[in-house]
């Protein structure tokens, strides 16, 4: 089934929704609720970084915007707004993609990481504009340094246990298409 | 992407407005949200109720395992940890004759002072599903809700100390907001004192203690027990002891067990009874009409 080009578009993605899901499952294991002093990295925004620039066929933007809906709702965030500003930020990179493929990957890295602070902090504005509680500052910049720091772990990851890897230039899938 | 195909150009402007209209769409829903609250909780508590229970049947498992592990580690120290129980043992059997004691002389005493200890606080026993799943948020799924008589702001405790409050009930589910979590709050008593006092969580495992009038009274190692002030908490619920933070602030050790909450009792608070009459005057009968125009 995973052959034809359709197919394997379909697996692509529904590996992408597992892997989404499986973080979003293990975030919530009651494993302990002591509060913790370093906050771990957001995972699912990385991993969703990752397939954007590298695949983006397989991150299209309906599924993201589910799934990041879902977990606004499920982790006692403001809904709808994180998941708002994540569909904007990787249909920028989207836009991108011709050009990160040809990048090197510290600067892959360092687009991305505009993205992830930007994000932040428009998310933080906008948490002030509406006279929301925030979360402490500290903690926050930590975990935005973390996810920045994990990009390429994640980027390892994902090339070598699900092989989204970046198309070689003039690769072509089964029909002949360019990548 | 169909870069170059011929349908590019009709693709791309349609795709377009279904991106826009999605992010639209999404902060249009956190628009909503923030003006009208309680209406979008209520539709996240029905997400929560209908999706935390189907992933329940895997996360047990997953959690068990994890829990093994730990325990496991905990066993490798089998010998010492034996040792250590049972010279826990010989303490707890000196306690337990001088409990005894104390619960005869407390009989006694009430049965002299006709005193009626009061039987409101029943509890329901619920399970905790899942944690809040951020860093930032301290709070747990309980599999017990409204089909279960849970109503908002009851007290949650575990066996032995208070955990935090009910905040969001759905169908089978209801949230229990932790004393560790920033927007909690919870009017205390700390004895033997008796100084009023706010406990306010800050997101680390020993929340500060604010608004004390008197901290020259108070020392590390006294009691913290909830004082009902406000009507909203129920009085006399065991929090834990002060203690002195590095910062040199009053910090509150929590009784309850957080590094292990698995069921959790939640009170049947009832409300309070608030006197509306601000009293009536004593005073001798007034002499009638009728003799007053006489």
């Amino acid at each position: 089934m995973a052959d034809t080009p359709a197919g394997k578009l379909f697996a692509g993605r529904c590996m992408f929704v597992a892997i989404l899901l499986t973080i979003i499952f293990v975030q919530l294991m009651p494993l302990d609720a002591l509060p913790r002093r370093w906050p771990w990295p957001d995972f699912m925004l990385v991993a969703t970084l990752v397939w954007v620039a590298r695949r983006p066929g397989f991150a299209p933007f309906w599924i993201i915007a589910v799934i990041f809906l879902l977990a606004d709702l499920l982790f006692q965030r403001p809904p709808g707004l994180w998941a708002g500003l994540i569909v904007i930020l990787t249909e920028t990179l989207r836009k991108r993609t011709a050009n990160i493929r040809n990048m090197p990957i510290g600067l892959e890295w360092g687009t991305v990481a505009v993205g992830i602070i930007s994000v932040t902090l428009i998310y933080r504005l906008v948490m002030s504009v509406v006279l929301l509680p925030q979360t402490p500052l500290g903690p926050t910049l930590i975990q935005m340094g973390m996810t920045i720091l994990f990009y390429p772990l994640v980027v390892a990851v994902a090339h070598l246990i699900f092989g989204v890897s970046r198309p070689a230039p003039g690769q072509v899938d089964n029909l002949g298409h360019r990548l | 992407m169909a870069r170059h195909d011929n349908s590019d150009d009709f693709i791309g402007p349609v795709r377009r407005l279904l991106v826009g209209f999605v992010v639209f769409l999404l902060l249009g829903t956190f628009l909503i949200w923030r003006i009208d609250s309680p209406r979008v909780e209520r539709f996240r508590l029905a997400v929560i109720d209908r999706v935390v229970p189907s992933f329940s049947w895997a996360m047990a498992p997953v959690t068990g395992v994890v829990d093994l592990v730990s325990d496991f580690q905990s066993y490798q120290q089998l010998a010492a940890q034996n040792d250590d129980l049972r010279r826990e043992l010989q303490q707890m059997k000196a306690w337990k004759e001088a409990a005894l004691q104390l619960e005869q002389e407390n009989a006694r005493l009430l049965d002299l002072n006709k005193v009626s200890l009061d039987p409101k606080l029943t509890y329901v026993t619920g399970v905790v599903m899942t944690d809040s799943g951020s860093p930032f948020r301290q709070s747990v799924l309980l599999n017990v809700g409204k089909r279960d008589g849970i109503i908002d702001g009851w007290p949650a405790m575990d066996g032995i100390g208070l955990v935090g409050r009910i905040s969001g009930v759905g169908q089978n589910t209801s949230r229990a907001i932790l004393l560790t979590d920033t927007s909690s709050r919870i009017p205390v008593t700390i004895q033997p004192s008796g100084q009023k006092a706010i406990l306010a969580g800050d997101n680390t495992l020993n929340p500060p203690i604010e608004f004390l009038e008197n901290a020259d009274l108070v020392r590390p190692g006294d009691r913290v027990i909830t004082s009902g002030d406000g009507g909203v908490f129920p009085p006399d619920l065991l929090v834990g002891q002060v203690a002195l933070g590095k910062d040199r602030r009053l910090r509150t050790r929590l009784s309850a067990d957080y590094g292990r909450l698995e069921f959790l009792r939640v009170l049947r608070a009832q409300p309070h009874e608030d006197i509306f009459d601000p009293g009536g005057l004593l005073a001798p009968e007034l002499p009638t009409q009728d003799q007053d125009d006489g």
